[in-house]
């Protein structure tokens, strides 16, 4: 029997024989599908938004309509990137708790190849669910984004993508589950006997860092020769593709950044909600990087949102009409562009946050056991969380500066509204992601509510 | 004889089962207390009861403190807690123990949590791991550490704090026959040797010859409650393996 074949006969199998548990079922429904399938809704639904909305700009084809498809390929790289992140950790979510069950049919003979398929069946049928119902949200959500206006007219039937094109995404978003899902397997084919017993922290090399400051510093040079590369399509192309690389290389140096402040944070740990704290990042930095990365790609997105206003703002006492209308135009796309990367870490850090509280309900059993007050458990989870968001969203804020600095110059990146922006972007973003922990400490109260449910949800 | 544990009428139903019917059941301080019978006959609802971490539907349970009786089964969840921190120790076959955390951080964590600062914990928590024979071990994760001494680890966090009372819910029961017994006996001679009450829940006849006392629970209801003769704490488990004096433990530590 194939790999494949063998894969599509255990994937119905091991999916029945976990509903069967009788303790924390619904919670485990929700954990292994729920979210997985929300999130990539959302990452659709979104992504199909962002499509629509810009596709009105390629049908300009006047002199300043350049103008307008450069603003569009920024707001789109700085709202589909953190997408696509979104949905690679959405199926990494998915995957992880298959991890521990996987590693165990290895460890019965499985082949690494049946191993794989079962992944990336499983996760591609969540995010296929996922997309499907993302869709139709979007077409929902497609005559109100038609109302929006740009260049004085209703961007109307633009904002409707054809079903081509509908179906092209939908498809794009289970490709990205299925190869996010399958590479996120390296572990468990390569040492399932660790996974089983836990033997090895995640890691994150310092090689991450050493890529990201490479790939920002490169991002930065090539800002700086923008008007040497000719053709305006180009420029747009090599101005998007930075942006592009500076978000994926942020994603990339993340977990690396928390790793280094959890350690120290470890070494001066003196309460036991401050140890806990450290120990829950360098237990899993990539998991840790999942709860924070939606606010460091907002931050980053803040940046160049403050820089347009700033732009708007120097624009805005001209009396050309156009300008008037590009001014206009540019705090719609702004304010656009921002209420999407808030709703991206909202989906963002609820998903992951609700994820969290379930994965680790055995240890908050555990926790509870040995007599830790549910507030010290609750303070170890804020800290875990809430400690790494301003350094991350300090130094993605920081990285955007610098890309952008060549762009428009010091004069125009250092004026209030652009710190007023970054500071509200910041503030927001945290709150959002404090707002997901209260509803995750909820969750922690129901586990210890009913502890014998979760006690032994881990094995 | 005083005791330090007493349960009244205990009564305790799961949607189709009781799992505690009406059991009265009372523990002295220092005694160790094997709590055996069948799969389902309420083993484990009587030690979560008398643990506090069960409510029971009915029945009383009581603690006897220094500063009087506690009812257990009235107190609220910071209580219980705190009882959990400072007077109760556990030690569970799965070991519940939490595998981000180093053997030390473990045992260390359970009086980190009673307000000890870490330099201190540590090191007391370092002084328990070795008199158990993990000396050397302190910074390995659970996962690099065997089955028997994680159980070793779980015994050392159980005890650290100076519980009073240890609950033992088949602590070898996922263990082989040899590594049993040297866990068994790290258990009943650290809890002997520090003047603790153990109540440990077994299936296994053998757990059971080593206590004291020997409780047998049936369909909820406790059908023979026998004090026993056993060998004291000093004799061997084996004849080929002297048995550690009881005084190394005490003398390890000043709890």
């Amino acid at each position: 029997m194939s790999s494949l074949a063998l894969a599509l006969r255990l994937t119905p199998y091991l999916s029945r024989s976990s509903s069967l548990r009788q303790t924390g079922l619904q919670q485990t429904k929700l954990r292994d599908a729920g979210l997985p399938i929300l999130a990539f809704g959302t990452v659709t639904a979104l992504l199909l938004t962002v499509a629509g909305g810009s596709q009105v700009f390629w049908s300009w084809s006047d002199d300043i309509a350049g103008t307008y498809q450069a603003l569009a390929v920024v707001a789109m790289v700085l709202l589909v990137i953190p997408l696509l992140t979104l949905g690679a950790s959405a199926a990494r979510l998915a995957a992880r708790r298959r991890d521990d069950r996987l590693a165990s049919l290895r460890l019965l003979g499985a082949s690494s190849a049946t191993v794989v398929w079962m992944t990336v069946i499983e996760s591609t049928l969540l995010a296929a669910i996922g997309a499907v119902a993302g869709a139709g949200l979007y077409a929902c959500a497609a005559p109100f984004l038609g109302l929006i206006q740009f260049r004085g007219q209703a961007i109307s039937g633009h904002a409707w993508l054809s079903v081509p094109s509908i179906l092209g995404c939908i498809l794009a978003v289970c490709v990205l589950a299925a190869a996010s899902a399958a590479l996120g397997l390296r572990k468990v084919v390569l040492t399932p006997l660790g996974v089983r017993t836990r033997q090895k922290t995640e890691g994150a090399h310092w090689v991450r860092g050493l890529i990201a400051a490479v790939v920002v510093v490169f991002g930065v040079v090539a800002m700086g020769m923008l008007s040497s590369f000719g053709a305006f399509m180009v420029i747009i192309a090599v101005m998007g593709g930075c942006f592009g690389l500076a978000l994926l290389a942020l994603n990339l140096m993340g977990p690396w950044v928390l790793r280094l402040q959890a350690s120290s944070q470890l070494k001066r740990a003196k309460r036991p909600e401050q140890l806990l704290a450290a120990r829950t990042v360098l237990e899993s930095p990539k998991e840790s990087w999942r709860q924070v990365g939606g606010v460091a790609m907002t931050s980053f997105v803040g940046v160049f949102v403050g820089v347009g206003m700033a732009v708007a703002d120097t624009m805005g006492g001209s009396a050309s009409d156009e300008t008037t209308l590009l001014v206009r135009d540019i705090n719609t796309g702004v304010m656009i562009t921002l209420l999407g990367s808030f709703l991206m870490v909202a989906c963002s850090a609820g998903v992951n946050q609700a994820a969290a509280v379930l994965d680790r309900a055995s240890t908050l059993v555990a926790l509870d056991r040995v007599g830790m007050p549910q507030k010290l458990m609750v303070a170890a989870r804020v800290k875990a969380v809430m400690s790494p968001l301003l350094l991350v969203a300090g130094i993605s804020a920081a990285a955007a500066a610098a890309l952008v600095l060549p762009l428009v110059g010091p004069a125009l990146l250092t004026r209030p509204v652009v710190f007023l922006t970054v500071g509200g972007v910041f503030a927001a973003g945290f709150l959002l992601v404090r707002l997901a922990l209260a509803a995750g400490t909820a969750q922690i109260s129901q586990v210890l509510a009913r502890p014998e449910r979760y006690a032994s949800m881990d094995s | 004889m005083n005791a330090i544990l007493h349960a009244q009428q205990l009564t305790k139903h799961y949607p189709g089962s009781v799992a505690l019917d009406h059991v009265d059941f009372a523990a002295v301080a220092g005694e160790s207390i094997a709590i055996i019978g069948p799969s389902g006959s309420g083993k484990t609802t009587l030690l979560h009861c008398l643990a506090g971490i069960l409510r029971p539907d009915a029945g009383t349970v009581t603690l006897t403190s220094a500063a009087g009786p506690i009812r257990l089964d009235s107190l609220g969840d910071g209580a219980l807690s705190r009882l959990r921190r400072e007077e109760f120790g556990f030690v569970f076959q799965q070991g519940m123990l939490l595998p981000e955390l180093t053997a030390l951080e473990n045992v260390a964590l359970a009086l980190m949590l009673n307000g000890t600062d870490r330099t201190t914990s540590e090191a007391r928590a370092a002084e328990w791991l070795a008199a158990l024979g993990l000396a050397g071990m302190e910074q390995r994760k659970l996962g690099e550490l065997s089955g028997g001494q994680v159980q070793r680890v779980a015994i050392a966090r159980a005890q650290v704090t100076g519980a009073r009372i240890v609950f033992a819910d088949e602590p070898t029961g996922a263990l082989d026959s040899a590594t049993s017994n040297e866990v068994l006996d790290v258990l009943l001679h650290s809890v002997a040797a520090n003047g603790r009450t153990l109540l440990v829940v077994t299936h296994d006849p053998n757990v059971a010859a080593r206590c004291q006392r020997v409780v047998e629970l049936r369909d909820g209801r406790i059908v023979a409650d026998t004090g026993r003769a056993v060998p004291s704490p000093s004799q061997p488990s084996s004849p080929s393996q002297p048995a550690p004096a009881a005084t190394d433990f005490k003398g390890a530590f000043n709890v």
